[in-house]
């Protein structure tokens, strides 16, 4: 494991006598399998067809976290900040295609602004976080880059997805509605207003609720992880703090602006929602 | 004022209009009659933009339904959807939403309760959502906004559908009476009765 000089010493003041977690040999890994057999044996007395789907979930899950854990190595062994950078990009769309791929919009149509309004909110709160609230020297450091970088990511995705499917789809539904609104009002802007409300406040919901029950129930990942890294427990509590209210900006902002980059695609000229930005269910 | 000239559309594999030619001048009243699912509110939704041809030409007071056009055009309809699709809230923020879009040009407050009260219409109902409100009541607020609004072109879908016979009569008449272009999509024979309006066939 490779460790700055500076960290240990620290640790070590602190009467920290073990560095880090404990790694496990993938015979130990392999070994939490075990439990798996009275799981298929009971899903076989209750007929419950779930075998299959639930192996493959897990096959699944070992090699694509394999295949992270190497590219995350060699990302931390070169730590660049171009390739830390590109890295992040590539994330960033294949981010926009999962949005886009779960919230029935066309692809290609929706690319671009999805991008946008994800790397905008994204870059600026990532290097706020590095270098204001860490006070890093090297913005791109590899270390708080991608796995911060990646926890924004996976949370702006769940936001966009509920607010764009919740605006695109609330106007469908609603489409005499709107028209007539347009009519009375002859304003683009105020004939939206409703569904753009509805969309903000069905994706920032659920980060609202778990900011107002976290540390109740459950310790949140990211903090477990520190505290096994080895981390003292308070400087774990401080980090996740300041990642919950970035995941909130970074989220907020970020459907935000996936609505309105999204509208020159969604609307025709006078403002008449497309019919063709829907993919077709058969 | 409005012109259609050999206007063509095709929706869902259905021919609509081959070759429709319509024309309405200033301060015309034209009754539009016939059976259902011939295009008649589609007429409407052409004009205010929401429903686009495939060949033809259409245009409002010499202007067309375009981008640069279409605020302008917007403003000078008022448009009475036969479902009155009024989003759902309270009626009063309802009003004041629509009044701070459109500044109204007679603000009196009598002029607001006269109207009111020739609509048979009451203070209580500006309280209540628009869900609450029957389809009667529906349509006579959507008439008292047009009445406040007071644009210079009116586009009625079945307007009087689902109101009583003598408020029927009563507000026929007064309609009819406005210095105002007026087009009407209705079943009812209460329209046909009076003279200056142009009755078309379809």
């Amino acid at each position: 494991m490779m460790t700055s000089g500076k960290k240990i010493t620290r640790l070590k003041l602190k009467g920290g006598d073990q560095l880090g977690a404990q790694d496990l040999t993938i015979l130990s890994l392999a070994s939490l399998l075990i439990f798996l057999i009275p799981v298929f044996y009971i899903n076989r007395r209750l007929r419950l067809t779930i075998n299959k789907t639930m192996t493959f979930a897990i096959i699944r899950m070992c090699i694509q976290l394999s295949f992270v854990g190497i590219y995350l190595e060699f990302l931390f062994k070169f730590n660049s900040p171009v390739l830390n950078i590109i890295y992040l990009l590539i994330m960033i769309s294949i981010a926009c295609q999962s949005i886009l791929r779960s919230s029935n919009l066309k692809i290609l149509k929706f690319f671009i602004p999805v991008f946008f309004s994800l790397l905008f909110p994204f870059a600026i709160i990532l290097l706020f976080f590095n270098a204001v609230v860490v006070r890093i020297d090297n913005l791109f450091e590899a270390k708080y880059m991608i796995p911060i970088g990646g926890m924004l990511l996976g949370n702006c995705l769940r936001s966009i997805i509920i607010g764009l499917n919740n605006f695109y789809s609330g106007i469908k539904k609603d489409e005499k509605t709107y028209l007539y609104s347009l009519s009375l009002f002859c304003s683009h802007i105020q004939a939206l207003k409703p569904y753009f409300k509805e969309s903000i406040i069905a994706s920032i919901t659920p980060t609202i609720a778990s900011m107002a029950t976290i540390g109740l129930v459950s310790l949140p990942g990211m903090m477990t992880g520190q505290i096994l890294g080895g981390s003292v427990p308070i400087v774990a509590i401080k980090y996740q703090i300041a990642i919950m209210l970035s995941i909130f900006y970074a989220e907020y902002f970020s459907t935000i602006l996936s609505v309105l980059f999204s509208l020159k695609v969604g609307f025709n000229e006078l403002d008449v929602l497309n019919q063709n930005i829907f993919v077709s269910k058969k | 004022m409005i012109k259609f000239e050999s206007v063509y559309l095709r929706k869902n594999d259905k021919e609509i209009f081959s070759g429709l030619n319509f024309f309405v001048q200033k301060n015309e009243k034209v009754l539009i009659q016939g059976k259902s699912g011939i295009g008649k509110t589609t007429l409407f939704k052409i004009l205010l933009g929401f429903e686009s041809i495939d060949k033809g030409k259409v245009s409002f007071n010499g202007k067309n339904i375009t981008k640069e056009y279409i605020a302008e055009i917007r403003h000078q309809i008022f448009y009475l959807s036969q479902d009155i699709d009024l989003k759902n809230e309270r009626v009063k923020s309802l009003l004041d939403e629509i009044w701070e879009q459109n500044p109204l040009k007679n603000q009196h407050k009598t002029h607001f309760s006269d109207l009111l009260n020739f609509l048979d219409l009451n203070d209580i109902i500006l309280n209540q959502s628009v869900k609450e409100l029957s389809g009667g009541e529906r349509q006579r607020i959507g008439l008292f906004i047009g009445f406040l609004l007071d644009r210079p072109v009116w586009l009625l879908d079945e307007p009087t559908s689902a109101i009583d016979d003598t408020m029927k009569k009563k507000i026929t008449n007064y309609i009819i009476g406005l210095e105002k272009t007026i087009v009407i999509i209705s079943h009812d024979d209460v329209w046909k009765k009076n003279n200056t309006i142009k009755i078309k066939r379809w």
